[in-house]
């Protein structure tokens, strides 16, 4: 019997009102679909926020990276309270202060130093990620 | 039953990343706060209700709201409901689409023409609600209209409610030696003083009735309530003496 294909879960934040909320967005799409698509899945935090019982057990089961845009932390707050454990947070600001040329503006719309931002966010995320499915690798050739 | 000015409509859209019309409420709500209805409207981010204080609890019994979901799960119109307060109006993306007559919005990441024309519609769909709400007299503590008289005029210059600052004002006052956030009532304060009302006992009632409507106050604690009313109003009104 094959074991049950994991994933890594990506979970943004959900801002609606700020730039960071969108660069967290982006990032997670372009972890997801460009970058890693084959090993992770994006949760969207609504669903956790309604204790949706697909989306819990995806956060409880698989490693679960979170990326959070602004200091209330939400994304990791709500995995945790969803009974996941957060394998890696990462925050829109810690990346800006590490990128301080790519200033992002825009909400609806990113500015371009807002993609370029969300480019090395997704990069630094995708790097995580190889880190975790490296774990489920192991664990299948054992 | 005195009640806060309703000078705001709240929005709290599902802003669902997995699917393509989780992104249409996302921008619908966003154009009606930016273009639509920018004097009107505030929101807050979603997960704030769990993730925040005592004050983003408070949002939907604040501001009536229009919860604004993709699908029919309706995440934010249901977690609004078990987690801040009835909301006022609710819309569906995928129900709004199915009525126009268009294809399935595509694209989560960037919308297609299908997903744009949504995300219109349901701008438009949010903006007619607002504009119901406004015009009419929603009861926070019904949930239901009351009646049709015109609420207070927005003295606010035209701006959009940013997500994170649309906490509802909350004051912690000492209710027989427990330390009790109280939701609105700065606001609250501020509307008995700017109508005149000295601190007194028929006052200090009064008070008490405004704020069960935003807060609960658990049976058999009135009289501690009353109390720490009375004397946090004597407080902010010796405070403001002297003040326009």
């Amino acid at each position: 019997m094959s074991a049950p294909e994991r994933h890594v879960v990506i979970v943004p934040c959900s801002g609606i009102g700020k730039t960071y909320g969108t660069v967290s967005r982006e990032a997670a799409y372009e972890v997801t679909e460009d970058l890693r698509p084959g090993s992770t899945r994006l949760v969207a935090l609504s669903l956790l926020v309604l204790g949706d019982d697909e989306a819990r057990a995806a956060v409880a089961t698989n490693p679960t990276v979170t990326i959070d845009g602004c200091k209330l932390g939400c994304a990791e707050k709500m995995v945790r309270e969803s009974g996941g454990g957060v394998s890696r947070n990462f925050a829109v600001l810690d990346v800006y202060r590490r990128h301080r040329d790519l200033k992002p503006d825009g909400i609806a719309e990113l500015n371009e130093g807002g993609l370029q931002l969300a480019h090395a966010l997704a990069d630094e995320v995708a790097a995580a990620v190889d880190d975790l499915a490296a774990g489920f690798e192991a664990v299948h050739h054992a | 039953m005195p009640e806060l000015p309703q000078r705001k409509v709240g929005i709290v859209a599902c802003s669902g990343e997995e699917l393509a019309e989780g992104t249409v409420t996302r921008l619908a709500a966003l154009r009606v706060l930016h273009e639509l209805r920018p004097s009107e409207t505030v929101t807050i981010c979603l997960p704030l209700f769990l993730a925040g204080g005592e004050g983003d609890r408070a949002f939907a019994r604040f501001y009536p709201t229009i919860a604004v979901d993709g699908c029919g799960k309706r995440c934010a119109a249901r977690a609004t409901e078990q987690l801040s307060g009835m909301p006022a109006a609710s819309v569906v993306v995928s129900d709004l689409v199915s009525e126009a007559g268009l294809g399935r919005p595509e694209g989560a990441r960037r919308l297609g023409a299908n997903g744009q024309q949504a995300v219109a519609i349901t701008a438009d769909r949010i903006a007619g609600l607002v504009d119901e709400l406004l015009g009419g007299q929603w009861s926070r503590r019904a949930g239901s209209f009351v009646g049709l008289e015109p609420a207070a005029p927005s003295e606010d210059a035209p701006q959009a409610g940013c997500a994170c600052g649309s906490a509802v004002p909350m004051q912690t006052v000492d209710v027989d030696g427990r330390a009790v956030p109280l939701a609105a009532l700065p606001l609250i304060f501020e509307q008995f003083r700017g109508a005149g009302k000295a601190p007194g006992p028929e006052v200090t009632e009064e008070l008490l009735q405004t704020v069960r409507i935003y807060n609960d106050v658990p049976v058999g604690t009135d009289e501690a309530y009353l109390a720490a009313l009375a004397h946090e109003y004597a407080a902010f009104c010796s405070d403001q003496k002297g003040r326009p």
